[in-house]
């Protein structure tokens, strides 16, 4: 028997071990073990008032903390039975598209990208992909500046809060937006191109079932319900139920099933579940490339986070548009405190994100609960690695670590941000 | 010859390393003037040889993140603590003085401690000797390029230590507590961010942590308090940046 160990699992957020124990040609016990320190988000939360929490949550990851922010606000509101403005709430969506931007040009270009033309980063690719390097870092540039003008800055802003926002943007600084998003779409385009021509392999095809937010008749990244690829539409309200969580035998770690199956949240199963809702360029585009997105692959998230981009560049100017056109009228609205309990979820850049909350009646966090999609995919993540190890071992591939890590990476975890849920690996050995 | 650099992660959100990778103009500037050693969030480069300088995120908070810093402590001539979490124990630390086993059962469901906590959220100087301190939640881009710089050349950084007020003044907002009557903590919090809150309309929140010499927490609470705040929440409220600056407890206590 021997055991390989991915230490120092590099190229993604947060701080991971892949595990695979080997029994002369079987893979007796694959682990995706999560290393973060226990942080106590959600009793952090309790006692504090509605307002401090969207900045105490955004620091649960540096990566998604407007998903985070705009999770918490949205859960908030309905807790206490106040709805906010249509300026807030494109607002809200436009913060949520500039963590997609920002997130997926960094995942694509300076951490997925060097596995695929064989680079220790994006740093070592510039002598010979430096013009790719500059066009993906200019897309990542137009997701921050959108979040440093919407919210003060590109990590952990400092605007959101229940009721709308402390500041909005002026008319100039849209404007400016709007500039940076028309300059970011050469990179998205360049981002379609290059990962519709990579060849993914084989050893990683298998049935997957998927989950995605249904963001109403145009694609986005909030809604009240969440679709599931058997043919099922669940209020989010559900999210208990669809995040049901099972100790895994030989090990203390919760993941999330659904049915007995696990699956998998983010920008594949966004786009196979709501390819119908997308608009413009991403259209055609996804006509191009739609047989490469393939549902038993997860190495496919990559072109759908590519295809993402695309649209959300093009979505970002067009909410820019509406909110030039109507005018920037008063940044928060005023709300009525009453005790209450919410429930929200959002699409962070790796899937859906609930947040729950229960309000007292003075305003204060009685009770938290953050689902995130990274916990979401554990699961499946450890499904395939246990398959695709199988088959690589079967197959006469002696070196796992390379494939396995790329399989891993293709998920995009945010590990800082599951930390809180999931419990730390023991192998019965 | 390239001065050898390692940027290494302890426990917290990964904000430094990510806001560092955000300075997408000067990105490939700074990383074509050194020999990078590990940055485990963008490479797959991990080298253990000494380093001149090891720039560290996060809180100590178990024992892998002590055996960590103290091998980064002992192969690095420099070692930097960027951001909160590394300079004060992050918004973890404002737990310290909980019963950490309840929180576990609570939060994670489990007592027996896989985690290896070290049951408190420490700040790097709390562990080992550290050169110089960044606070921020997240650290300043332009503070850290400046620190950067200056340690390359071998000139000696400054470290701020006045208020987030002074940059509040100078940019003429007008006083969130006084005008709005707002729990601003500006007056204890250390500047550098050019009172971006304020700025933003929103009150400090103390992100940067407390000044060192002299934050004035009893005049802050006694302020607040006459503005009609109750005194626990905003003593709950500096705390949540600021529970291991030892001083909180002790001028706190003073007005009681």
């Amino acid at each position: 028997m021997r055991e390989i160990l991915v230490e120092h699992l590099a190229r993604v957020e947060g701080h991971g071990n892949i595990r695979v124990v080997v029994d002369k040609e079987n893979v007796r016990e694959v682990k995706m073990e999560i290393l973060e320190g226990p942080r106590f988000i959600e009793k952090i939360l309790v006692g504090r008032s509605i307002d401090e929490a969207p900045d105490i949550v955004a620091r649960i990851c540096s990566i998604c903390p407007d998903p985070h922010s705009v999770a918490c606000v949205n859960a908030i509101e309905k807790a206490i039975g106040f709805r906010p403005s249509e300026q807030t709430r494109v607002l809200r969506e436009l913060q949520l598209i500039s963590d997609v931007i920002s997130s997926h040009a960094l995942h694509l270009f300076l951490l997925a990208l060097p596995d695929f033309l064989g680079y220790p980063d994006a740093i070592s690719m510039v002598s010979k992909y430096g013009k790719e390097v500059a066009l993906g870092l200019k897309v990542k540039k137009a997701g921050n500046v959108i979040k440093e003008v919407l919210t003060g800055r590109s990590v952990h802003g400092c605007t959101v809060k229940p009721g709308g926002y402390t500041r909005v943007p002026t008319q100039e600084e849209l404007e400016k937006l709007e500039k940076s998003l028309a300059e970011a779409m050469d990179g998205a385009r360049l981002a379609v191109d290059l990962f519709a021509s990579f060849d993914l392999p084989e050893v990683f095809r298998e049935e997957n079932m998927f989950m995605a937010v249904d963001p109403g008749e145009v694609y986005g990244f909030s809604g009240e319900h969440i679709l599931i690829s058997n043919g099922e539409r669940r209020p989010v309200e559900n999210y208990r139920l669809l995040t049901n969580e099972r100790v895994v035998p030989h090990s203390t770690a919760k993941h999330s099933y659904y049915q007995g199956e696990s699956f998998m949240v983010g920008a594949l199963a966004r786009i196979l579940l709501n390819r119908g809702k997308l608009k413009g360029e991403a259209v055609e585009l996804a006509d191009r490339i739609w047989e490469k997105l393939d549902p038993k692959n997860p190495l496919a998230n990559n072109l759908a986070q590519a295809l993402e981009l695309v649209y959300s560049v093009e979505r970002a100017i067009e909410l820019i548009e509406w909110l030039l056109d109507h005018g920037i009228g008063e940044p928060r609205g005023e709300m009525k405190i009453k005790a209450g309990v919410g429930v929200a979820a959002v699409e962070a850049p790796r899937g859906i994100l609930y947040h729950f909350y229960e309000v007292d009646g003075e305003g204060k966090i009685a009770r938290a609960d953050i689902v995130t999609p990274t916990a979401q995919n554990a699961a499946n993540i450890e499904k395939y690695l246990r398959i695709s190890a199988q088959r690589l071992l079967e197959r006469g591939v002696d070196n796992l670590e390379p494939h396995l890590e790329m399989l891993v990476r293709a998920y995009d975890p945010c590990i800082s941000c599951s930390a809180h849920l999931v419990r730390v690996v023991r192998l019965n050995e | 010859m390239k001065p050898k650099v390692g940027f290494y992660e302890l426990t917290g959100c990964a904000g430094e390393m990510l806001h560092i990778l955000n300075m997408e103009d000067i990105l490939i500037d700074v990383f074509s003037k050194i020999d990078l050693v590990e940055f485990r969030i963008a490479s797959s480069v991990k080298r253990p040889e000494r380093v001149d300088i090891a720039f560290v995120e996060g809180s100590v908070t178990t024992e892998e993140n002590l055996e960590a810093l103290k091998s980064i402590r002992e192969k690095s001539d420099v070692l930097v603590a960027i951001g909160d979490c590394a300079v004060w124990g992050g918004i973890q630390a404002s737990t310290t003085g909980e019963d950490w086993k309840t929180l576990m059962k609570e939060v994670y469901g489990v007592e027996e401690n896989y985690f290896r906590f070290l049951g408190e959220h420490k700040s790097l100087s709390e562990c080992v000797k550290v050169d110089y301190e960044l606070p921020g939640c997240p650290i300043e881009q332009d503070e850290f390029v400046r620190l950067f710089i200056e340690l390359l050349e071998g000139i000696e950084p400054k470290i701020k230590d006045y208020p987030v007020c002074v940059e509040c003044k100078i940019k003429e907002i007008p006083c969130l507590i006084v005008e709005k009557r707002e729990p601003c903590l500006g007056p204890i919090s250390v500047g550098g961010c050019k009172a971006r809150c304020p700025y933003y309309g929103t009150p400090c929140i103390g992100c940067r942590g407390p000044v060192r010499e002299e934050a004035n927490v009893a005049g802050e609470v006694s302020t607040l308090v006459e503005k009609g705040w109750r005194k626990e929440d905003i003593v709950k409220r500096m705390e949540l940046f600021a529970k291991r600056y030892k001083d909180i407890e002790k001028l706190v206590e003073v007005k009681k």
